[in-house]
């Protein structure tokens, strides 16, 4: 089986569970935000990948990680993936899942990273103005990121509003 | 008795008068210890004239002969001496020909040497000015290579502790406040934008 093809096979696997427990919003916002902190964590990225941890023991971490704060289904599906030996694959197998279940609400995936944690009438907010700004539906995904220092960047597709400090601050170097 | 003896009586008892010669064992004895007697001498005198006469006849013309030879000889001697003494002459004043010329020679080698090295060392000059003319405009060159680089580096390091300290200053004036500001006007402006992606 190819990358792409296991890939795309446990994100149908994925999905098809959440939608079965009927918490594919839910699981599918927590799947997200995991993702995203495996990214930026050097520390998590390299327990979960060492091939010299035996499988038991890394699922124990996950579960220690995410107990109490997501629900069981994420974390039985975090688990899984972390059993089978792709933990390098959860970004593209998480990716692949909203993709798919954006997709299946007719919604377009709005990545939206910020320095600090938006409120919930902001992200309302956030939301219908990415909406307006597109015309599209969207699938509101907010990542909390330090690097951006302050602002925020909106990814929806190939297009990219950046209206970050990071990047002013980029801009302001690059003219210095 | 000697053989002398034996011939001295011999000769007396052939001689005339010789008998009347005192004669003993020991030989003739004559009265004058000088001249001999009258008997023996005109004889004796005839018989010399007689040998000398035939020596002067025989061998003169031999010795007169060698003499001559020998005189030319000695002659030919003295002559070729004169010709050596010519030749060492000649040898002499060609020799000191040959020394003249090669005192002229060797002027001219060093008068020669002494051209060229001036030569050699005009060029040695004029190519050490060359050099060090390149040498004070690649340093000249480098210098202000340097000077640019250095300028460069300057300006580059002066942007990036400009970007440190904007990037430090921006974080620490950044509150809550600012951030919730900022994300007020993302949401503001993007909702009052239509279009942004088709």
């Amino acid at each position: 089986m190819s990358g792409d093809a296991m890939i795309e096979g446990y994100a149908r696997a994925l999905f098809e569970v959440a939608r079965a427990e009927g918490t594919l919003d839910e699981v599918e916002d927590e799947l997200f935000r995991f993702a995203r902190s495996y990214e930026s964590s050097d520390s998590l990225r390299n327990v979960l990948t060492d091939e010299h941890i035996p499988a038991e023991k890394r699922q124990a971490i996950v579960e220690d990680l995410l107990g109490g704060k997501t629900t069981t289904t994420t974390i039985q599906l975090v688990s899984m993936v972390v059993g089978s030996g792709h933990s390098r694959d959860i970004p593209a197998i998480v990716d692949s899942l909203v993709a798919r279940a954006s997709s299946a609400k007719q919604l377009d995936v709005a990545e939206v990273r910020t320095a600090v944690e938006l409120t919930d009438d902001q992200r309302a907010r956030l939301k219908a103005a990415l909406e307006n700004a597109t015309g599209k539906s969207i699938n509101l995904k907010t990542i909390v990121d330090p690097s951006v220092v302050g602002g925020v960047v909106a990814t929806i597709g190939d297009t990219v509003i950046d209206d970050t400090v990071r990047t002013r601050i980029e801009q302001l170097k690059s003219r210095l | 008795m000697s053989l002398f003896t034996t011939a001295t009586i011999a000769a007396g008892r052939l001689l005339p008068g010789s008998e009347e010669i005192p004669f003993d064992d020991k030989g003739y004895i004559t009265p004058d210890p000088i001249f001999p007697p009258l008997k023996e001498l005109v004889p004796g005198t005839l018989a010399s004239i007689i040998v000398f006469s035939l020596l002067v006849w025989k061998a003169g013309p031999i010795i007169k002969k060698s003499l001559a030879d020998r005189t030319a000889r000695i002659q030919k001697e003295l002559d070729d001496s004169a010709a050596a003494k010519v030749a060492a002459q000649d040898e002499a004043a060609r020799i000191r020909q040959a020394q003249g010329d090669i005192d002229s020679e060797r002027s001219r080698l060093y008068a020669e040497a002494e051209a060229q090295a001036e030569a050699v060392l005009a060029d040695g000059r004029a190519r050490l000015a060359a050099e060090i003319a390149e040498l004070e405009a690649r340093a000249e060159a480098d210098i202000a290579s340097a000077a640019g680089r250095g300028t460069d580096e300057l300006r580059a390091e002066i942007a990036k502790h400009s970007g440190f300290a904007v990037d430090a200053i921006v974080r620490d004036t950044l509150d809550g406040a600012a951030q919730q500001e900022l994300i007020e006007n993302f949401i503001a402006r993007v909702g009052a934008s239509q279009g942004v992606a088709s």
